[in-house]
């Protein structure tokens, strides 16, 4: 049992990192105003979680231009999607 | 075991909410279906049955039949924006998202497509291929839009292809398989999605 948990992966433990990776996992690009809309945080929470994921290298941020607003958009790197998918397996293995 | 629990319940919802527009009400279906089959029984007893409209000239009827169309479509789509309207507010959700543009592009996309296609039919004064052409690409429409919204909704597609083609085939039935189409299937459908989705929340 204890080796099961502790393939849970420590970085996925926040209700707003599952929420991004989620939505990441299945949309090829994300901005950031629409993972707001969708996981309902504030602007600071949302930001300081993204920055985490991204320095695990989880994901990755591409900056550019909507006109003259700067738009930030997010993109799931493979290591994520394999580091999710792992953890996926660990939560469905522990509620079996 | 809660906690993990709660976490795939919660991966779901994103992974749902994020690409699929779930606002949709069983309601709109249910009155898209008793307004098509109002404008059905119109052009059914006004125009096609009635002695009195035997004298009107062709390009007439046409006109009375295209406004009679437009009106069932601008009132059905109307109902379909105000109740998915109603049910994101309900949720708390937003209702214009880019999951919501997207789902609305997927449906319209085929269902211009068919339209331009069935006025040129109406323009030539075929009716009964317009009432054909009307199901068969909302058919495929419906069939295209399933995986952005309730997948449901496919089979309801599927429904309204067969009958699109039965109606081209028994042309002289083509009003009985459109009403079928349209109104039947339509308050069948929503009284289903109605009471799987709507009533226990």
């Amino acid at each position: 049992m204890k080796n099961i948990i502790s393939k849970l992966n420590k970085a996925f433990e926040s209700r707003v990192r599952l929420g991004i990776m989620s939505v990441l996992m299945v949309n090829d690009d994300v901005d950031f105003n629409m993972l707001k809309d969708l996981l309902e945080v504030t602007d600071g929470n949302l930001a300081s979680h993204l920055k985490a994921l991204e320095g695990l290298n989880y994901i990755r941020s591409e900056k550019q231009f909507v006109g003259r607003k700067p738009n930030t958009r997010y993109i799931i790197t493979d290591a994520g999607r394999i580091a999710f998918r792992e953890h996926l397996d660990a939560l469905e293995v522990l509620l079996k | 075991m809660e906690k993990q629990l709660d976490d795939l319940k919660a991966i779901r919802e994103m992974m749902e909410r994020s690409t699929k527009f779930l606002s949709l009400s069983g309601m709109s279906g249910v009155l898209a279906g008793l307004t098509a089959t109002a404008g059905a029984a119109f052009a059914y007893f006004y125009l096609l049955r009635d002695p009195v409209a035997a004298s009107y000239g062709q390009m007439y009827k046409m006109a009375i039949l295209l406004a009679d169309a437009l009106i069932v479509l601008f009132l059905s789509v109307s109902f379909g924006v105000y109740f998915s309207w109603k049910k994101s507010k309900k949720n708390g959700y937003k209702f214009i998202t880019k999951v919501a543009l997207n789902t609305a592009y997927q449906l319209f996309m085929p269902l211009v497509a068919g339209g331009i296609f069935s006025l040129i039919f109406l323009y030539r004064g075929d009716v009964d291929m317009v009432l054909a052409a009307t199901l068969l690409f909302y058919g495929l429409a419906l069939v295209n839009v399933s995986k952005y919204t309730f997948s449901e909704i496919h089979y309801l597609g599927i429904t309204e292809i067969v009958l699109g083609l039965f109606a081209a085939i028994f042309l002289t039935h083509s009003l009985l398989f459109w009403t079928i189409g349209f109104g039947v299937c339509h308050i069948l459908y929503g009284v289903i999605m109605y009471r799987k989705y709507d009533m226990k929340k």
